[in-house]
């Protein structure tokens, strides 16, 4: 235990006085900072917008306002529609088109004008525009109005007047939604945040623990040091000092988010995302750090292991090839069925009870789903044996593996070398 | 206090690497492990270290098993390496936590022996800018920092320039003198003669000789004279077939057997005038080759 604390001391330390380390939290740490007080410097109020406000703010046009088109048959006709469309696109200059289709796609292309409504019939039309935006709502807009338009003169002529018509079409519905299990939308976002640092971190980490046992080797401070300290000590003492290293980094960047995020707080208004994000449960938070934990470990033995198998740095690479493989296809599982939305699906169910995949798999069905506590329990049972298992057995392969110079050896020459020992 | 190695056996795979090797050292002295490259020295210093496990014997300490708690064991290993690129200070420090040092007596022994190998100016500096001979005197310092009972040297001289090879051999009398138990393993015999009451050398997992090196000498078959003389041309052409030149330009003598000696000292001061005529004693290293030579099936590391 003595020689576990001073191992994990000295690790520890050494990631800490790492250049490397310490440069990438500074320079998430200010990145975040960059990013949170953006609304602040730059004066922009994003998200959280008062309706009025926008309108009045956004009705006041000049050169740079986008103009909007309309071309129909008879002139009296475009007038009606030219009034309809203002107020029905308020952020649009909304003007008569100058001379024949031709010439207005001429103008679309050229920007001056950028986009049209070219009327067959008050039923019918064609849009013009130069690139279709993928949040082009322009149309659907455009469908309400004319509907509306048709409606009310269908109305009139049944002999209803027209306040009495008006008052009928503008009628909206309201509707309330109560999720009794949790918001997937809501949650989506910081569980593709949580699933993706889980991701950085475990390749990142994983990939230092090798090199650092690698190098290790390749110093051949290995020889002295596996005489002076039990394989187990070395291999749990590295692993849960990169982890913890792994826990501050993401403390100091998150913490840092999260403090600066309260200093901008009224300049973020009620941006779904950031909200979403910073009123995560805390049970959520909690899960979150016991799979990351638990995780990691999983993948840092392995990755322990591997780099105690390789004679060379360089050879690193090639080694954790089939692992980097392993974890990158559970991400995949992982994100496809996120954005697919059944998160409860057959494949993601299996993943959550194999300790390679449960971290993520477990994790983004708790956050976005109903999962039975019992569920939630077996798969973080399961997890800490694999980790106590895969542990003792990476640092058996690691007390082999680390002693075999030259080639790297066959796998099944490891497994017969690590039975024996 | 006795360390004895008894009957160990150890193979790799299909491979047989040590076939039952014994012996013990002494408290207060060095003895000596020879053997050619992988012979077997490395792997019975792993299993006396418990890097792994025997498959047969034991490691004693008077005749009871070690307990690797107590008994502290240092040991520098032939392929040299610490960190390269962290301070000297931290790594020593290290090294002696890891063997169960109080973090401020590592600190103490450190700067003790960084002292006594002139090494103080080198404290603070990474490991990477020094020599490769003063890079050797710090891993030499993660070897005896922790105060072992046991200092285990293998290849201890090899890349120190003379001043600090007698700057070593004096750490290495001190040690023995403090009661120690030195265990060396070198192919440089004359460090070897130098320091190592007893000797064992292992050749194919096998120890083909051990013992008193003084007897081992004395014991061996005295059928041999060496002989300087200003006629040694006429001696060679006397004794054709029993009498060749040494590489170091002597007759060498091959008598019948040990009890013809008499006879042919005789013969030979009657005849011609010698200058020095005595029974020839091999020395370590030939002793080693004798032992070890020949067979070239030698196996790998």
């Amino acid at each position: 235990m003595n020689q576990f604390g001073t191992i994990l001391k000295f690790e520890l330390l050494s990631y800490l006085k790492n250049k490397i380390f310490l440069g990438i939290t500074i320079f998430l740490m200010v990145l975040i900072a960059g990013v949170m007080f953006f609304p602040r410097v730059s004066g922009l109020i994003i998200g959280g917008k008062n309706d009025a406000s926008a309108q009045q703010e956004l009705s006041v046009h000049d050169e740079n306002t986008p103009v909007m088109a309309v071309y129909s048959d008879t002139p009296q006709q475009t007038e009606l529609l030219c009034e309809a469309f203002t107020s029905a696109f308020p952020e649009y200059k909304v003007e008569a088109a100058k001379g024949e289709i031709a010439d207005l796609k001429k103008q679309i292309t050229s920007e001056e004008v950028e986009c049209a409504f070219v009327m067959e019939n008050l039923n019918s039309y064609t849009y013009y525009v130069n690139n279709l935006n993928m949040y082009d709502r322009n149309t659907a807009i455009a469908d309400e109005l004319l509907l509306n338009l048709y409606r009310m003169d269908a109305m009139s002529q049944e002999g209803v007047p027209g306040e009495k018509a008006a008052e009928i079409l503008s009628l909206q519905i309201n509707h309330e939604t109560e999720s009794l299990g949790v918001d997937q939308a809501q949650n989506y976002f910081y569980t593709y945040i949580m699933i993706m640092v889980l991701y950085m971190a475990i390749l990142l980490y994983g990939q230092m623990v090798a090199t650092n046992v690698a190098t290790e080797k390749s110093s051949r401070a290995m020889e002295l040091l596996i005489t002076s300290a039990k394989p187990a000590s070395m291999m749990f003492g590295k692993v849960i000092a990169s982890c913890v290293a792994g826990i501050i980094q993401l403390v100091a960047v998150f913490g840092s988010a999260y403090l600066f995020y309260n200093m901008n707080k009224s300049m973020w208004g009620n941006n779904p995302i950031i909200t979403s994000l910073f009123d995560m449960p805390l049970y959520l938070l909690a899960y979150m750090l016991i799979f990351f934990v638990l995780g990691f470990f999983v993948y840092a033995f392995l990755y322990g292991a591997i780099g105690s198998m390789a004679s060379k740095v360089e050879d690193i690479n090639t080694s954790v090839m089939p692992l980097t493989l392993l974890f990158i296809a559970a991400f995949f599982a992982v994100v496809f069925s996120m954005s697919s939305g059944n998160v409860d699906n057959m494949v993601m169910k299996v993943c959550s009870y194999i300790p390679f995949t449960s971290p993520m798999a477990m994790f983004t069905r708790i956050a976005m789903s109903t999962v039975p506590f019992y569920e939630v329990a077996l798969s973080i049972a399961i997890l800490i044996v694999s980790v106590f298992g895969i542990g003792i057995i990476s640092a058996k392969i690691y007390r082999v593996g680390v002693l075999l110079y030259g080639t790297t050896p066959k796998f099944r020459a490891i497994i017969k070398a690590v039975r024996k020992a | 206090m006795k360390l004895e190695l008894k009957n160990i056996e150890k193979s790799f795979g299909e491979k047989v690497v040590l076939k039952g090797i014994s012996f013990f050292a002494h408290s207060g002295e060095a003895f000596g492990l020879l053997g050619r490259n992988g012979a077997g020295k490395t792997t019975t210093i792993r299993i006396l270290m418990d890097v792994f496990p025997a498959e047969n014997g034991n490691v004693l300490i008077d005749d009871a098993p070690i307990n690797y708690n107590k008994i502290k064991i240092g040991y520098l290993p032939e392929e040299r390496g610490l960190y390269p690129k962290k301070k000297i200070i931290d790594q020593l420090v290290y090294f002696a936590q890891l063997h169960g040092m109080k973090s401020k007596e590592a600190v103490k022994a450190a700067d003790y022996w960084l002292e006594r190998l002139d090494m103080t100016q080198y404290r603070n500096k990474r490991l990477d800018t020094l020599s490769k001979g003063n890079q050797q005197k710090i891993q030499l310092i993660t070897a005896l920092a922790h105060n072992p009972e046991i200092v285990i040297l293998d290849e201890p001289f090899s890349g120190l320039d003379p001043v600090n090879a007698m700057l070593l051999k004096d750490v290495v009398k001190e040690e023995i003198a403090k009661g120690k138990i030195v265990l060396f393993s070198s192919h440089q015999m004359s460090y070897i003669e130098e320091f190592c009451s007893n000797i064992a050398i292992i050749n194919q997992g096998e120890i083909v000789l051990k013992g008193n090196l003084h007897d081992i000498k004395h014991n061996y078959t005295r059928d041999k004279l060496i002989l300087r003389s200003d006629r040694e041309d006429d001696i060679l052409s006397d004794l054709t077939g029993i009498s060749s030149r040494t590489e170091t330009g002597e007759v060498l003598i091959q008598l019948d057997s040990p009890d013809k000696k008499q006879e042919m000292m005789q013969y030979l001061t009657n005849k011609y005038d010698i200058d020095e005529l005595k029974v020839f004693e091999p020395s370590l290293n030939d002793i080693f080759v004798e032992y070890t030579g020949g067979e070239e099936k030698g196996g790998k590391k």
